[in-house]
């Protein structure tokens, strides 16, 4: 509304004095047009003066818009616009980024069982071997301890005291080692003469077991040196011996396997090019080859698993036989239904196809195609497809048929979810264990620094309490995680913090202002504020300036008076 | 248009026709008042008589009737709908129960015009004020306006508050500021935004009082008026709180109105700005939306202290246009108040292309509607745009009625100018 309506005639105060000779000339003859109602004299004259009841009225009009937009309109825009930030410890964020808090230790403990030695020669082979150990060590991460387990103790109560490995000396004919292929166990035999005396500094005994540890924890060394190198670690940190070759070849098993989740989905795929079988023993079989791995793996991981059965199932690539290139599009994408992830779990696929098509074999057996065999291939982070011939009657997928599928799939999962691929299995385990702790750390580490860089760059970004407590719990559990690092609660502690580094950095209130420069504040505003501002800051100023032209006549009125 | 003598039987005369057009139109086409019901126009988010029934459903099954977030009326009009016999099966009491209200609101107007206060208050007479419509006619304009209709057959809800208001002003007008601050409060309580129409009829309300009993102070006056519609207002919100066991109503029915939660389309100009808006910046441009729906009140007040009546019709106008979710019954309402400045009708300039304008979007509004919704052809820009013509068209209105009447006052200072050009220094 205007809050001001001077209404005056219209020609009388548009002309200057100089024309109104004029205008009057022109108004004169008009004059008893208007019906003689107002005289010519008073359409010239300038407007009386206003009323000082109508000047103050003004002045509450003004006011009254003013008070609302003061009193009202600025502590609301003040509160609903102010962005929220809680308060980050960004430094200690970045050190966790920069692996300035948490120095990543391995530290493995390997008993040494030699029921047959005396104490003192144990001992001194201990302590000869441990020097071996350390002579050949060159990265300080990951640290192998020696420590004699009691000879009295037992095959039942061997590892109890979380040992990683254990290490059973018997006597023998020769020096030889061989790695139980069901617990962490590793036998050595050796002639007795090969026994250093305690006098001795060196003995071939200690260098063979030094050797045969360290090729044991070889592949997860490489590993972790490769994780921690792959991070932005600092130097004196990182393994030095990690050639470019090693390097290569263990990204591409990281490539491989899947990212990390606490949960996987296993979906298990029959598909038949024709009407037949469409039935298969699929849980027996599950249950029979799949479950014991599935159980060793359940403290890393929980798997969900479900089943489906496709007839007339057309794959991707007709020819007979499949070369390596129609491998990758065997898949058919397009009509089979595998849904890229049920629920927030990631998919493990498992298909098998029956059908009458065979795998052309590769001209020349290369390193690269190890995992595959002529009727099954690994699809990175994806699954595995294997194909099975049948006889074209068979109605029904008895347990045992599918048996070398499932252990092929068995396997295929075990290097999906990343485990290392030399040595026994529960070797293997404990080390995927480590490696997923060490893998989470430093990712959790990493989000965090990435979280700390963002709010530093955007100071425009709001930041929530929600993802000041998720940045607090990660810490916590990051402390936790980096000083119990190796055993099975680092790894819950360091799965804890992952997760709620992720949740932070994807808050869904900081997601949405990522990017709002201050240029787009000004679009949001000038369009409606800009015309409803401009008559306010105009009425206002017009009222400031008439008041002080009031004062100063006032004044020079008083001055007058006072003369 | 002598209608200072309006006899008893030409108002019955009126009253009839008018219910017998409504009943006509409930009976003779059983489908209007469904098809009418479904309008975006006529019906909003909160005062939808489909979302009525909805509510009414809950109640009677003893659910709360906000539960499911459909029914954002206030509680007390449960009982009086579930009072009447079930809509299902017997709709003519629901259809009287509507003709009646619309009755009651012309009863109403046909006081205010005949009070002549439009024409002549306490502190300003116009000198124009002889050529005015009575409230016969003032009324037939009312009851018979295609809004006024469209509303009652559509049985939105607004039509109670419509009669409140102008319940509110007719006895502020009559001289009995208790039953006005009664009657706003009621108006208020069903809908909220009538709580700022409280200053003008304040204002009237001093001006009118009867001089036997009148209180001098201004001050003591308003303290005790405002004492009486905080009164009522919490007795009505206790009693809901007692009918539906909890203080839910709260959010589920001003705090709608307030946070524009329920972006349905309607004719107004909020729900199109809210969907494109950025998130972060919703609640500071609700806040703006609101404090400019309320900033005219004071100015208006102020400006035009001498004709109380004129502001509240100005306010009806402006929120007719600027509430969140207005209908063509808060258009029908404007429009109702507009004839009762017959006399100022003169000095408007615009009133061609008002007129044009407001049948044009009236046409237009609901063809545009089908295209984008129905035919798919067009998109939500058709009706948004139709909506922005139709805001244009009434602030027209209102502007030039506010021109007119600041004129006609103007004329009273300066006898010297009548006739003659104007302009704005």
């Amino acid at each position: 509304m205007p809050a001001r309506r001077q209404i005056d005639n219209g020609a009388a105060s548009a002309k200057t004095t100089s024309s109104q000779a004029t205008v009057s000339s022109i108004a004169a003859p008009n004059a008893p047009s208007n019906g003689g109602v107002a005289d010519t004299t008073s359409t010239r004259k300038q407007p009386p003066p206003e009323k000082p009841s109508d000047v103050r009225r003004r002045t509450y009009v003004i006011l009254s818009f003013w008070v609302i937009v003061v009193l009202l309109g600025l502590p609301i825009w003040w509160e609903t616009t102010t962005i929220y930030r809680a308060n980050l410890p960004l430094s200690e964020m970045l050190d966790w980024a920069d692996g300035k808090a948490c120095r990543p230790v391995f530290p493995l403990r390997i008993s040494i069982q030699a029921n047959s030695l005396h104490e003192q020669e144990a001992q001194n082979l201990l302590r000869l071997t441990q020097h071996a150990l350390d002579d050949l060590n060159d990265f300080s991460g990951h640290h192998l301890r020696l420590q004699l387990s009691p000879p009295a103790a037992k095959e039942t109560e061997k590892d109890d005291d979380g040992a990683a490995l254990t290490i059973r000396l018997i006597p023998g004919e020769s020096t030889t080692s061989t790695l139980d292929p069901y617990a962490p166990i590793l036998d050595i035999t050796y002639p007795p003469h090969t026994i250093p005396s305690p006098s001795s500094s060196s003995s071939s005994l200690a260098t063979y077991v030094a050797t045969q540890l360290r090729t044991t924890f070889a592949e997860e060394q490489a590993i972790i040196s490769y994780l921690l190198s792959s991070h932005s670690m600092p130097s004196d940190h990182r393994p030095q011996g990690l050639t470019p070759e090693a390097a290569d070849s263990l990204s591409k098993r990281t490539t491989r396997s899947l990212k990390y989740a606490p949960t996987y989905h296993l979906t298990f795929s029959l598909f038949t090019s024709g009407p037949l079988p469409s039935s298969w023993d699929i849980e027996a079989a599950i249950a029979e080859f799949m479950k014991p791995v599935l159980d060793v793996l359940s403290p890393i991981h929980n798997f969900t698993i479900d089943t489906q059965v496709q007839l007339y199932a057309t794959p991707g690539v007709q020819s007979q036989v499949l070369t390596k290139e129609d491998l990758s599009s065997f898949i058919n994408a397009a009509e089979w239904p595998l849904s890229p992830s049920i629920g927030g779990a990631p998919t493990i696929n498992f298909i098998v196809f029956v059908g009458n098509q065979t795998i052309h074999a590769a001209p020349q057996g290369t390193a690269d195609e190890t995992d595959r065999t002529s009727q099954s291939w690994l699809i990175p982070q994806w699954g595995t497809v294997y194909l099975l011939p049948l006889p074209s009657d068979t109605t029904h997928v008895s347990a045992e048929k599918l048996k070398q599928s499932l252990l092929t799939f068995t396997s295929h999962l075990l290097s999906l979810t990343g485990t290392p691929q030399s040595g026994s299995l529960p070797l293997r385990l404990s080390t995927l264990a480590r490696i997923r702790s060490a893998d989470l750390l430093l990712r959790a580490s990493s989000t965090l620094g990435s979280l700390a860089r963002l709010a530093l760059a955007l100071p425009s970004i709001s930041i929530p309490e929600s993802v000041a407590d998720g940045v607090s719990t990660t810490m916590s559990h990051l402390r936790l995680a980096c000083e119990t690092l190796g055993g099975p609660e680092g790894l819950a502690h360091a799965r804890v913090a992952e997760a709620e580094a992720e949740r932070a950095f994807f808050e869904k209130s900081m997601v949405g202002q990522l990017y709002f420069p201050d240029e787009h504040k000004l679009a949001v505003y000038i369009p409606l504020l800009g015309p409803v501002g401009v008559p306010l800051l105009l009425g206002l100023l017009n009222e400031i300036k008439a008041w002080r032209k009031r004062r100063r006549e006032r004044a020079e009125h008083a001055a007058k008076k006072r003369e | 248009m002598d209608g200072s003598k309006v006899t008893l039987g030409r108002t019955a005369g009126l009253y009839a026709g008018a219910a017998v057009l409504r009943l006509a139109l409930f009976t003779l086409f059983p489908g209007l008042p469904d098809l009418l019901t479904g309008r975006v126009e006529i019906s909003t988010p909160v005062t939808s008589f489909k979302r009525l029934q909805e509510g009414l459903f809950l109640y009677n099954h003893n659910v709360s009737p906000y539960d499911g977030g459909v029914y954002h009326q206030a509680p007390l009009l449960l009982p009086l709908f579930s009072l009447l016999p079930s809509f299902a099966t017997l709709p003519i009491f629901t259809y009287l129960l509507y003709i009646a209200v619309d009755l009651a609101s012309a009863s109403a107007l046909i006081k205010i015009a005949d009070s002549g206060e439009a024409g002549s208050s306490a502190l300003f007479t116009s000198p124009r004020r002889q050529k005015r419509w009575s409230g016969f006619i003032v009324a037939a304009v009312f009851l018979f306006n295609p809004f006024t209709v469209a509303t009652c057959i559509g049985r939105s809800t607004s039509v109670f508050t419509t009669a409140a208001i102008l319940h509110a002003i007719a006895k502020a007008v009559a001289g009995a500021p208790f039953s006005a601050m009664v009657a706003i409060s009621f108006a208020s309580y069903l809908s909220m935004y009538p709580l700022l129409l409280l200053p003008p009829l304040l204002l009237l309300c001093y001006d009118r009082q009867p001089t036997s009993r009148a209180v001098k102070s201004g001050y003591q006056f308003a303290t005790t008026n405002i004492g009486v519609v905080i009164a009522v207002l919490g007795a009505l919100f206790q009693m809901s709180y007692f009918m539906t066991g909890s203080w839910e109503f709260l959010p589920s029915t001003y705090g709608v109105q307030l946070t524009l939660s329920d972006l349905t389309p309607n004719i107004g100009l909020w729900w199109y700005f809210f969907i494109e808006m950025f998130d972060s910046f919703r609640s500071f441009f609700l806040a703006v939306f609101w404090l400019h729906l309320s900033c005219y009140v004071g100015g208006l007040s102020i400006r035009i202290r001498r004709q109380p009546l004129v502001v509240l019709t100005l306010l009806l106008g402006l929120f007719a246009i600027f509430k969140p979710y207005p209908s063509i019954s808060d258009a029908s309402l404007f429009l109702a108040m507009v004839p009762l400045y017959r006399h100022v009708f003169p000095l408007m300039r615009y009133t061609f292309v008002i007129a044009a304008v407001i049948m044009y979007t009236t046409f237009l509004g609901p063809a545009f509607y089908h295209l984008w919704i129905y035919a798919g052809s067009g998109n939500a820009n058709f009706f948004y745009a139709i909506t922005l013509v139709w805001g244009l068209g009434l602030s027209l209105l209102v502007c030039d009625l506010t021109f007119a009447v600041l004129r006609d006052e103007w004329e009273v200072e300066r006898p010297e100018m009548v006739g003659k050009d104007i302009r704005q220094i």
